[in-house]
């Protein structure tokens, strides 16, 4: 059994927690919320011990490398992050609602890294510009705030659809507009800090390895857009007093700014990161 | 106060120092900067008149469109959006000033109660120095020394704050970007970025600036030794190595491997191993109809004259595999008829005319060799550039995770009896706050109850 393999079923295990957390949502049954979170650990747990398989596996094929180095890797990780932060917002906030918003996030990017046909899942030797320290720190710092904005974009899309409080229904079960709004916030602070840190991981990187610490390539013009787009977000919110709605909508418009960084800088653009997408 | 005034209603200082300029600079730079990512950078104007048709081309070329980040008015937007951030700090300084002076202890007991955060015991029998002291231990020893305590008409009130140095932090986090612009704008002025093309064997002792096109002296010389390049099995490449030799007035200084991602910087001067170029040396064995036999060494990007044969070789093209033998293109001039080129394999000897001679031409072996490519790079400002990064995040771990908080211990006299209230606020984190705030309000509630 390769790690790979076990990799795919995740996406199978995060799809069944998604309909767990949806039925918990629609149908109120306390015990389906618990089986959605037992299941969303259990493919964690698969998933952590699919990623550690790799990295072994990479050891045994003489390349030997973290599994942090290509479009395949990276969606793993993706996905595996989303499901962190969001079982940490989870427990601090004793609510499963938000479930079913992050754990379709995670099964849509396991099932592109496992099922598309564009994406390579071999385990490929790093070639002389990946062979740094500073690829693990700049991956990770990336992604930990490629996740935390997905997790924001989840609340906002949940701020969006939530009626005004006293009214019934499906949607009112979904956490407090103040609640929803409060953590929107949080989440967009923790990313924007840790995409900062990325970018900086990355200048400090492209410094030692190109001579250059900027060079305006696609992928690091894209992450700076991404970086103003929630700067932009953040001073609204501290100096005009912007709420609910309007962050809302900037959560989403900054989420889809980070996927174009993440995928369409990738296949629709050329430059230096063009190992990101094979 | 009449310059105040004027300052306020200054039309152009209210623009600069408003946030809507701000938002609208910031949301400015993320569309312009899209464009650059579209359209490709920096190649060969005549490409985008090809690419894009005359009409665009005239837009491309007009705002700089194929050099998008240096053009004028890109500049102008970074230019303006540093300003209006100095602007936007500076008018939020009395402000700060006025939140950093406030007295967290010009408060009464009435005010304290109305915090959202309090709890309030009554203890048994006239408030005595005992007791007083005894809470004031407990306090002390869960929130923290006291830094300010006052009397109050009823009691006595002690404060713990901590953290209102906070509200600075957000200076910090300003000024972090504007030194790392400033960094960028010192290492653009006063370094360099060039290439050096150096073929094995060979020393340079200046690059061409990227820019400017003009030699920049190195002050001492770079010699490649060798250049070796290694591949996994999979066909991808695994290491890119030069060997180089520092020569300062002709004398060995250093000896070092370059590798991607293991850069070199002597006196200030950066190397990079950026790429290299395979450089073969054919050797050839000519025969003369009278028999005689002539060896040319053929170098790669050189015409060889061969003047006892009155010809000029070269080497055209090389193709290290054909039919399992290597083979090349050599190009030939012999000053009557027009330059030619014929295809010479290995042991396969070929014929060709000059005049009324007529040569045979052998391979005799090829070696290959290499010419690697470096970037060569001075940037006095990187370090202030990293200066501004590492306070950027400083400055955004204090802007964000630096509460300014509050923990206020009354104790007095309330309707004749012995009483404390306990209040506190933050202005971050609060919910960690709350949890800090139950722990001494515990430790207190204990200690009444001994």
């Amino acid at each position: 059994m390769t790690s790979s393999y076990l990799l795919s079923w995740t996406t199978f295990v995060y799809l069944g927690a998604a309909a767990l957390y949806l039925i918990h949502w629609v149908f109120r049954v306390q015990k389906v919320g618990l089986l959605a979170t037992l299941t969303t650990a259990a493919g964690l747990l698969l998933q952590t011990a699919g990623i550690i398989m790799r990295w072994v596996e990479s050891y045994k094929l003489g390349y030997g490398h973290a599994p942090l180095s290509n479009l395949y890797e990276s969606l793993v990780f993706f996905s595996w992050l989303t499901i962190v932060v969001y079982l940490i917002i989870e427990w601090k906030i004793k609510q499963r609602v938000i479930g079913a918003f992050a754990t379709p996030f995670a099964s849509l990017a396991m099932a592109y890294a496992s099922f598309s046909p564009r994406v390579e899942d071999t385990i490929q030797p790093l070639i002389p510009a990946l062979q740094s320290n500073w690829l693990i720190a700049h991956v990770i710092t990336c992604f930990l705030g490629y996740a935390s904005f997905a997790v924001a974009c989840g609340l906002g899309i949940m701020y969006l659809i939530r009626p005004q409080a006293g009214s019934s229904g499906v949607m009112a079960v979904l956490p407090e507009h103040r609640v929803l709004d409060d953590l929107m916030h949080q989440t967009i602070i923790f990313g924007f800090l840790w995409l900062t840190i990325g970018i900086i991981t990355g200048a400090v990187w492209a410094n030692q390895a190109w001579g250059t610490y900027w060079s305006w390539d696609p992928k690091e013009t894209w992450s700076l857009i991404t970086w103003f787009v929630y700067a932009t977000a953040l001073h609204a919110r501290f100096i005009r007093g912007w709420k609910g709605k309007k962050i809302a909508i900037l959560s989403i418009v900054g989420f889809v700014s980070v996927m174009f960084t993440y995928f369409g800088v990738n296949f629709l653009l050329s430059g230096l990161h063009s190992y990101g997408s094979g | 106060m009449g310059k105040k005034n004027s300052s306020k209603s200054n039309p152009v200082w209210n623009f600069i120092t408003s946030v809507k300029l701000a938002v609208f600079l910031l949301l400015t730079l993320a569309v312009t900067s899209i464009i650059g990512t579209v359209i490709p950078q920096g190649e060969p104007l005549q490409r985008y008149l090809e690419h894009y048709g005359p009409a665009f081309f005239k837009v491309i070329k007009a705002l700089h469109l194929y050099d998008t980040y240096n053009s004028w008015w890109f500049l102008t937007l970074l230019g303006l959006f540093a300003l209006n951030l100095i602007a936007c700090t500076i008018r939020r300084i009395p402000f700060t000033i006025k939140l950093w002076k406030r007295d967290s202890l010009a408060l009464d007991l009435d005010r304290l109660m109305r915090f959202r955060l309090k709890k309030q015991w009554k203890v048994a029998g006239k408030p005595n120095p005992h007791i007083l002291e005894k809470i004031k231990d407990v306090f002390q020893k869960e929130a923290g020394s006291v830094t300010a305590q006052k009397e109050l008409e009823s009691g006595q009130i002690f404060m713990v704050e901590r953290g209102k140095w906070s509200y600075w932090g957000l200076y910090g986090l300003h000024a972090s970007i504007l030194i790392v612009l400033v960094g960028a704008v010192i290492g653009s002025l006063t370094g360099f970025k060039g290439n050096l093309m150096l073929p094995e064997g060979e020393a340079a002792d200046h690059v061409l600036d990227r820019k400017s096109g003009q030699p920049q002296p190195l002050g001492f010389s770079i010699r490649c030794d060798k250049f070796t390049v290694s591949f996994y099995d999979t066909g991808a490449p695994k290491e890119f190595r030069s060997d180089v030799t520092i020569l300062e007035n002709g004398k060995e200084i250093l000896k070092t491997p370059l590798r991607v991602n293991a850069p070199l910087t002597y006196k200030g001067i950066t190397f990079y191993q950026a790429s290299y170029q395979p450089m073969p040396e054919a050797q050839i064995r000519l025969i003369s109809p009278d028999g005689k036999e002539t060896r040319v060494t053929l170098p790669a990007f050189q015409k060889v004259p061969v003047p006892d044969l009155r010809l000029v070789l070269g080497l055209y093209q090389y193709l290290p595999d054909v039919h399992g033998v290597p083979a090349v293109r050599v190009w030939i001039e012999d000053g009557s008829s027009p330059a030619r080129t014929i295809w010479v394999l290995k042991g396969n000897a070929k014929e060709f005319s000059s005049g009324s001679n007529t040569y045979r031409v052998s391979l005799v072996d090829v070696r290959n060799k290499y010419m690697t490519g470096l970037q060569v790079k001075k940037d006095p400002g990187v370090w202030i550039v990293w200066l501004g990064f590492f306070l950027m995040i400083a400055g955004f771990v204090v802007v964000f995770w630096v509460p300014h908080r509050r923990i206020y211990l009354w104790v007095g006299e309330q309707g004749g009896k012995a009483a404390v209230v306990l209040a506190g606020q933050s202005n971050k984190n609060k919910i960690h706050f709350e949890k800090d705030f139950e722990k001494v309000a515990e430790a207190i509630e204990k200690s009444l109850e001994e």
